[in-house]
């Protein structure tokens, strides 16, 4: 009762009810019950407060009120607002007067009248995995039996009542197989050689052709690439470079080129440096690691407040291209809530979310086994130093920490055992490259200062690299002065994040030297107390003259194992509400509800084992039915990137299921798949879907109609052309105009600086995956074929051509019809062509200019049927 | 749910991706969800995010505390320098019939503060500049998502049979982020902002390629037979239809957009008033100019972005915050002001909603110099409490609403989130927020995501 005599005079003359009644149910009226009363089907944060019990009971993060505790009542802790993370309620604070209230009400009791009619939130129902697997998507896949019919597939079309119209015109059918399979039109003298081909096996003869062009693999890498988000910079505010992006898309055109089997292919993406190793063709880089670089494709923060929200969001995108690429499933939207449609609790998706937060990217040198030693036997013949130099001897102060780390060393500039001074000359010339990658640790200080030495060079070939986050955040590089020198840099974005330095040599004429990293307080670097003898090694001369030649290497931005650890459930998405520990496995839907645990490494491995098992039906039919959906227009399933509950249902089941089957039993070949499908009579029938070209195969087309194109492959991509109208920070030198005439998909992915043209005729932004790109109809598409500097310089070169190739005006006109459309000119045609002609002022090939102009600007250009 | 739920716009939109798209572009309007009270949008924004305490937001306990560090631990800011407070080194007055706070940075824009409905408590998610922008213009920090100006043409439609529905108007700066700012996301690029340059030459593109019109004519007469010959052949297919008549809406545009830019029906008074003649007011004049005639011709939401000044960098301050935003304020004040008087005189301010600000705004505290990254004081990003201001468009004029705290610092008082922004944004163009809805991705996406609530208090 002495308690009593604490309170407000007015406060003890009331019972608990009344006070309740008074001060505390009309502020939770007024400020919470919109969104926390039983009214919300979900209430915020999975709270209630329109009842006794659901305030007790509280919501995810526990009670909200604990009766005579107010310290303990995390109500009071949201309406106090003194936690940044926790403000209630969010339209402002209440008035000191009503907390006040609150903190007391809560201390009497926390009477509270009010029936417990409200109902409480729904008891999370478990997952009924029986009935959940029903679903037509998750069912395994059953080869049905064929029907009659001439081929299989026009054999599921009849006895779906499709009923085929007669076959296309020889051409219309060449020239949608020319554009499908390589995204390029049918050359006149590709034309002719069919035409004339009457052995019975023309068709046949085409396909192989067209699948065994190297053309045929960069345009399906394109459509490849959609899916992963491809992109070579990080966007944000510098829109930095993402250093060997391009390896992974010349990597893609390789593998539709070499037809790796499609499980092979996906199981590269997700543990290709893991895997025994794919070596490439040519013997002389890995390829299976190359498959792991789509991970960081994403967008990147370039000065994040919240460095551990910036990774969980990249580890989100990453979670979303997988699902959505591989399985067709919309597996982020289980990252807050368990998956309102489809049969993915959120526990799921942070078991999966363990797995990519134990992985790390790394700049790494990815010589073959062969190369490699390739590269050792050059090494002998430089004369080795004498000894390993000696680093500077430095004395820390208080607060410098002098960095200390395991190295993991690439390639073999910096010899076998690297230590003491790291040198990138140790095997004894500046041709040869190599990386040093060190331990992640948390960046502890503000200012780290490295002791460094090296060649004048290209930036980024030549630097040590502070990678925060899985992003190259700062480079400290060489200068060219003789002797060793300190560099200092802050790290304001840095600290508090998980780092890791990379040591990187990329360069075949220079070289770089490291003795000392120290992560300091002070903004000055340590005194050195002895000069190191790393000095000698950071001038030059010495080396045998004139030097052999080392083998080149190559570098790929790959997959790395470190640290592998579970992640906690984070609540309602936040990474600021931690819920318990997820052990990292896969989606129970395809890997079962019993799962072994995950005991050695990231779970990449075990990850691909599940993706590509033959058993999961996912993996073939959603890859199925985008091979379809490219050669049709639309998928068996419309919507691509969606098999679940919210997709779309297959029109025809059973052709589905029928090629799904097929694609197990000929290998996981792409190249079958294409062959059963353009084959067909359904692919050859004369209404076939009319469908716009791609961007890319607009502009390859122009290109290759021009006699431009320059059909070179692989390599770094082409600068894009800026205009004077493209503005805005990490502008790119403008590359060419015409982009060296290289095919469209070498044209570099910069995220802030995307080709105009491209985005112009539906050009996916690289966000997420994009397996049905859309076909809009804006002005700009007209102003560009009409105005576009680039198209009227390519209609002089086709003119120039033409006129230089045949001197008959008549067959002249015939000759660009059958090179724009791949069919001959109609009469009328020649004769409005021939009097166009003959009205231009200018000259003969100013008016050419201006007819080939034309016919790239008919619907038929950019249109195929 | 899906096949038959599909609602009216999403139809429409479906059409508009594949068949007969252009029914769109030309001047189809579409109905509003209840009767609206803006028809178009005017976006002043001001790229890097200007100081609230130093422009709408008085903050005297600075002034009396400057140089004291700040009596609580400040969130992580992008630089995370200093905590010691920075006095605003403008001046503030009471204006207008409703005695609405405005320093004299902005002379002009005080004399219409009884028009103003300025927010005080504006709160975003992100410190970052990309991140805000595409926040500020999407709802989204990532890039992808459609901007409010795709959303609002595509909830709408277009006005205008000779534009694009979605203009933005830049003087050669483009805000971090780039042109994704102005991107459709995942509705159909037909919805997505048209950019046009502050010159002559406003539009890539545009001008014909033949110098003199007969010589294009005579190509579009043979594309025309061309293109007739095409539909004979591929049958009548809605998408060709819709690109042959693309090219008409194309070359109209070739023609509306030189008479857009002829100021020679201006009087000389409206070209004074907006500031033409005087070298700071002339960039932005002209884009106000051009913004009140887009909207008479129709455009849906007019975006304009702030002129490129010498040696400033928009209005991110971090060093140099008295002259930057000085300069800043001086080549955008008479402009504004002009816009907002013109529109007025013209009976066009109530039914065009004028939306004022940045991504974020700025903390209390001073950015000192240090480590050579500031030479002059200057502030760092804050997106937890900062101004915004609307005019016209159905809000209530000669108001302020919400508060920060004393500092400046967190919006405290009927916080207004951005999503909040957006929904009212939404219902003063007659359209619910929650059902202006597209499907993509397995759910139907919004501007306002799953958040947004209309922000009644600040309704005409």
């Amino acid at each position: 009762m002495l308690f009593w005599t604490l309170l407000p005079l007015a406060l003890a003359a009331q019972s608990g009810d009344e006070f309740f009644e008074k001060k505390i149910r009309p502020v939770l009226v007024e400020k919470c019950y919109a969104c926390h009363g039983s009214k919300t089907a979900a209430p915020m944060g999975g709270l209630r407060v329109d009842s006794a019990e659901g305030l007790r009971k509280g919501g995810d993060t526990g009670p909200a009120v604990v009766p005579k505790e107010p310290e303990k009542s995390l109500l009071l802790k949201a309406i106090r607002y003194s936690d940044l993370n926790l403000r209630m309620p969010p339209t402002g604070k209440l008035t000191d007067g009503q907390i006040a209230d609150f903190e007391e009400w809560i201390r009497q009791g926390a009477a509270d009248p009010r029936a417990a009619t409200a109902q409480a939130p729904a008891a999370r129902q478990g997952i009924d995995w029986a009935e959940a697997r029903k679903h037509w998507a998750f069912r395994p896949i059953r080869k049905p039996a064929v029907p009659e019919g001439p081929s299989p597939v026009d054999a599921f079309l009849s006895a779906k009542g499709m009923k085929l119209s007669p076959a296309a015109d020889k051409r219309v059918w060449l020239r949608r197989v020319t554009f499908d399979l390589t995204g390029l039109p049918p050359t006149r003298a590709e034309i002719a050689e069919y035409l004339g081909d009457t052995s019975g096996g023309a068709d046949r003869k085409v396909v192989e052709r067209l699948l065994a062009s190297p053309q045929y693999g960069e345009r399906w890498a394109r459509h490849w690439l959609d899916l992963v988000r491809f992109a070579e910079t990080n966007g944000h505010e510098f829109d930095n470079d993402k250093l060997d992006a391009w390896r992974y898309r010349d990597y893609v055109i390789r593998a539709f080129n070499e037809d790796v089997p499609y499980t092979q292919f996906v199981k590269e993406h997700l543990a290709g440096d893991l895997l025994a190793a794919r070596v490439s063709k040519d013997g002389a880089h890995l390829e299976s690691p190359l498959g792991t670089s789509w991970m960081w494709f994403g967008e990147v923060l370039n000065s994040a407040t919240d460095s551990v929200k910036s990774r969980a969001d990249m580890v989100d995108n990453q979670i979303d291209v997988m699902g959505k690429t591989f399985l067709g499933l919309t597996t982020a939207c289980a990252r807050c809530h368990d998956h309102k449609f489809d049969p993915i609790p959120t526990a799921d998706y942070y078991g999966l979310a363990g797995i990519f937060h134990s992985t790390y990217v790394r700049e790494a040198v990815i010589d073959s086994p062969q190369r490699a030693a390739q590269i050792a036997t050059v090494s002998r013949r430089f004369p080795s130093p004498a000894k390993t130099p000696a680093a500077a001897v430095v004395t820390p102060r208080e607060g410098d920490v002098i960095f200390e780390s395991e190295w993991t060393a690439t390639g073999q500039a910096f010899g076998p055992a690297p230590g003491g001074v790291f040198d990138s000359r140790a095997a004894g010339s500046d041709q040869f490259v190599g990386s040093l990658t060190s331990r992640k640790f948390k960046m502890p200080k503000l200012w780290v200062h490295v002791r460094m030495g090296g060649s004048a060079q290209d930036k980024a070939n030549l630097r040590v690299t502070v990678v925060a986050d899985d992003h190259k955040s700062e480079h400290f590089y060489t200068s060219g002065k003789p002797g060793m020198e300190w560099k200092t840099l802050r790290m304001t974005k840095e600290i508090g994040r998980t780092c890791y330095f990379e040591i990187v040599d990329r360069s075949r004429s220079g070289h770089i030297a490291v003795e000392r990293i120290v992560l300091s307080d002070s903004e000055t670097p340590p005194r050195v107390e002895t000069e190191g003898s790393g000095r000698a090694m950071a001038i030059s001369g010495g080396f045998a003259q004139p030097e052999p030649t080392v083998p080149e290497s190559a570098f790929g931005m790959i997959a790395k194992e470190e640290d592998p650890h579970d992640v906690k459930l984070h609540i309602r998405g936040s990474h600021q509400n931690l819920g318990a520990e997820v052990p990292r496995h896969f989606l129970q839907l395809i890997a079962g509800e019993k799962q072994p645990p995950i005991e050695r490494g990231s779970g990449r491995l075990e990850l691909a084992g599940w993706v590509a098992a033959e058993s999961n039906p996912l993996m073939a039919r959603v890859m199925v039915n985008r091979i379809w959906k490219h050669h049709f227009g639309q998928g068996i399933v419309r919507s691509a990137d969606n098999f679940g509950k919210l997709g779309d249902a297959p029109s025809d089941p059973a052709l589905l299921d029928y090629l799904a089957a097929e694609f197990g039993e000929r290998g996981w070949s792409v190249k079958q798949m294409h062959r059963l499908i353009v084959l067909s009579a359904a692919y050859r029938r004369a209404d076939f879907p009319v469908r716009r070209l791609e961007a890319e195969a607009i502009r390859d087309s122009v290109l290759a109609v021009s006699g431009r194109l320059d059909k070179t492959l692989y390599g770094p991509g082409v600068t894009p052309h800026i205009s004077r109208y493209q503005e805005g920070r990490g502008k790119p030198a403008s590359g060419p105009l015409d982009g060296n005439a290289r095919r469209s998909l070498y044209i570099q992915v910069r995220r802030n600086f995307l080709t105009p043209m491209f985005l112009a005729f539906d050009y996916p932004l690289p966000v997420s995956t994009m397996g049905a790109r859309g076909s809009s109809t804006v002005p700009s598409q007209a102003l560009m074929m009409m105005n576009n500097e680039f198209v009227a310089g390519q209609a002089r070169l086709w003119a120039r051509r033409a006129i230089a190739s045949e001197s008959d005006t008549a067959k002249r006109v015939d000759s660009l019809f059958e090179e724009a459309y791949g069919r001959v000119a109609e009469d009328w045609e020649r004769q409005e062509s021939l009097r166009f002609l003959t009205a231009r002022p200018g000259g003969e090939e100013q008016a050419w200019t201006d007819l080939c102009h034309v016919l790239f600007n008919s619907t038929e250009f950019v249109y195929v049927r | 749910m899906y096949g038959n739920g599909m609602t009216r716009r999403q139809m429409l939109a479906r059409a508009a991706n594949g068949f007969g798209g252009l029914a769109l572009l030309a001047a189809e309007t579409k109905a509003p969800h209840f009767p609206a009270k803006a028809k178009s949008v005017i976006f002043l924004f001001m790229d890097g995010g200007p100081s609230q305490m130093d422009t709408f937001d008085p903050k005297p306990r600075l002034t009396r505390d400057a140089g004291q560090p700040l009596p609580f631990k400040p969130p992580t800011t992008v630089f995370n320098i200093s905590d010691k407070i920075f006095g605003s080194p403008f001046t503030f007055r009471k204006h207008g019939q409703s005695g609405a706070d405005v320093s004299d940075l902005f002379p002009h824009v005080a004399g219409c503060a009884d028009d103003l409905c300025i927010v005080r408590s504006m709160v975003a998610d992100h410190s970052e500049h990309t991140a805000a922008n595409y926040f500020i213009h999407s709802g989204s920090g990532f890039q992808g998502r459609p901007s409010m100006g795709a959303w609002i043409t595509y909830g709408l439609g277009s006005a205008s049979d000779n534009l694009p529905g979605f203009i933005v108007l830049e003087s050669g700066l483009i805000p971090p982020g780039g042109v994704d700012c102005f991107g459709s996301g995942f509705l159909p690029a037909s919805f997505q902002g048209t950019v046009m340059r502050n010159t002559a030459h406003p539009i890539a593109d545009l001008e014909p390629l033949d110098k003199e019109p007969a010589l294009q004519k005579g190509k579009l007469d043979l594309l025309a037979k061309l293109n007739r010959g095409v539909v004979e052949r591929f049958g009548q297919v809605s998408e060709i239809d819709a690109t042959i008549r693309n090219y008409e809406l194309a070359f109209r545009m070739q023609s509306e957009v030189p008479d857009l830019l002829d100021f020679s029906k201006e009087s000389e008074a409206t070209k004074k008033l907006y500031g033409l003649d005087e070298e700071i007011t002339s960039e932005f004049g002209r884009e106000c100019l051009i913004a009140r005639r887009l909207v008479e011709r129709g455009v849906r939401f007019v975006e304009l972005l702030s002129p490129a000044r010498k040696g400033i960098d928009r209005w991110d301050q971090h060093g140099s915050l008295e002259d930057g935003h000085r300069v800043n304020a001086k080549s955008t004040d008479k402009p504004i002001a002009a816009l907002l008087r013109d529109l007025k005189a013209r009976g066009m301010l109530d039914r065009t909603l004028v939306v004022w600000g940045g991504e974020f705004g700025r903390t209390p505290c001073a950015q000192f110099p240090d480590g050579g990254y500031v030479k002059r004081v200057g502030r760092d990003h804050n997106p937890f409490g900062f101004t915004m201001w609307m005019a016209g468009g159905g809000v209530k004029g000669g108001m302020t609403h919400g508060a920060t705290d004393e500092f400046g610092y967190f919006a405290v008082e009927n916080k207004v989130h951005m999503h909040d922004l957006h929904a009212t944004m939404l219902h003063l163009l007659g359209m619910d927020h929650k059902r202006l809805t597209y499907r993509y991705s397995g759910r139907d996406m919004r501007l306002t995501d799953v958040h947004g609530n209309v922000v009644k208090e600040i309704l005409a």
